[in-house]
């Protein structure tokens, strides 16, 4: 079984799959791994969160799983390098429209330079100025 | 204050980071360009201590260093903030909106995505083709276009940079952000 990378905003997750008509499918381990979310009878959930899935065909094909699909009904997009073995999958829609039209700042983690986490969430109740920058 | 660095690696941002007391982030996966639709930098978002957007994305600096190149210069921002800081005033493009990213837009991200697999795996050429990809998808986005150059060995301050800017003003200078006051 060829194996794939799935590359989120995040994480990289390598996950056992095959591709079909340039689409990548895997098992419901495979979309839990790569994904973090749970095929169940209810949908697609996370924690107490379920994304019923109303087109089936959209996402299942007998136990085999469309992860571009999974991404589709879960507001993500994706990009397939099937020669490159890689899947890659922006956030959710949901989170940048709550940033740009709910005005709620979505959270989020990253390292500083010596490698340590920070996160948003780490200076809540401060009044914060992000700053984007880049040494370009 | 809290510094993200849209860069490959921590090694990147270190020298900006020396002397800053501040968190300064590596943002190597472009996560701000997708969560926060940031498409240049410097780009400034107040976030409130309720966790809400007070000020959206806006083009703004921290020091002079650009000033003769853009005309941003760094005193009314800063006077802005620290308004905001001591009585929660709030300048009145603060409630102006960002418009969302674009499909292209946002495949263009998945793209250079997928080239800087390719090149962190040593596949130069691979990560060649996606770099072109997301170049095409969105040509006048500094997070796809100017981020790509040191990734493929040219200068983000050369001839290139000069090309794209010109390009960019001419289409208008489109921006994900509150319009230069």
């Amino acid at each position: 079984m060829p194996r794939l990378k799935v590359l989120t905003v995040d994480a990289v997750s390598e996950i056992d799959a095959e591709f079909r008509e340039g689409r990548a499918f895997t098992s419901a381990a495979g979309v839990s791994e790569a994904l973090g979310w749970d095929l169940k009878t209810e949908g697609l959930c996370r924690g107490d969160v379920c994304v019923p899935i109303r087109d089936e065909a959209a996402v299942l094909d007998g136990d085999r799983v469309d992860l571009g699909g999974v991404a589709d009904l879960l507001g993500m997009a994706s990009l397939l390098d099937e020669e490159a073995s890689a899947l890659a999958v922006s956030a959710p829609s949901a989170d940048r429209r709550a940033a740009l039209k709910d005005r709620v700042a979505p959270d989020f983690e990253l390292p500083d330079v010596d490698g340590n986490l920070h996160s948003l969430e780490e200076f809540k109740d401060r009044k914060r100025l992000l700053i984007a920058f880049a040494s370009w | 204050m809290i510094g993200v660095f849209l860069d490959e690696s921590a090694d990147d941002v270190r020298e900006w980071a020396e002397g800053i007391s501040f968190p300064v982030l590596v943002d190597r996966e472009h996560l701000l360009a997708d969560l926060y639709a940031v498409s240049n930098v410097p780009t400034v978002i107040w976030i409130d201590a309720d966790g809400s957007v007070a000020r959206p994305n806006s083009a703004e600096v921290g020091t002079d260093l650009f000033k003769d190149f853009s005309g941003i210069t760094p005193d009314k921002h800063m006077q802005q903030v620290r308004d905001w800081v001591r009585n929660g005033a709030l300048p009145d493009d603060a409630a102006g909106e960002v418009d969302d990213l674009s499909d292209a837009e946002i495949e263009a991200r998945l793209a250079f995505r997928l080239a800087t697999h390719s090149r962190r795996e040593g596949n130069s050429d691979r990560a060649a083709h996606w770099f072109s990809t997301a170049a095409e998808l969105a040509p006048l986005d500094f997070t796809i276009r100017r981020a790509a150059m040191p990734l493929q060995g040219v200068d983000p301050f050369g001839e290139e940079f000069f090309e794209l800017f010109g390009e960019w003003r001419e289409a208008g200078s489109p921006y994900h952000g509150l319009a230069r006051s």
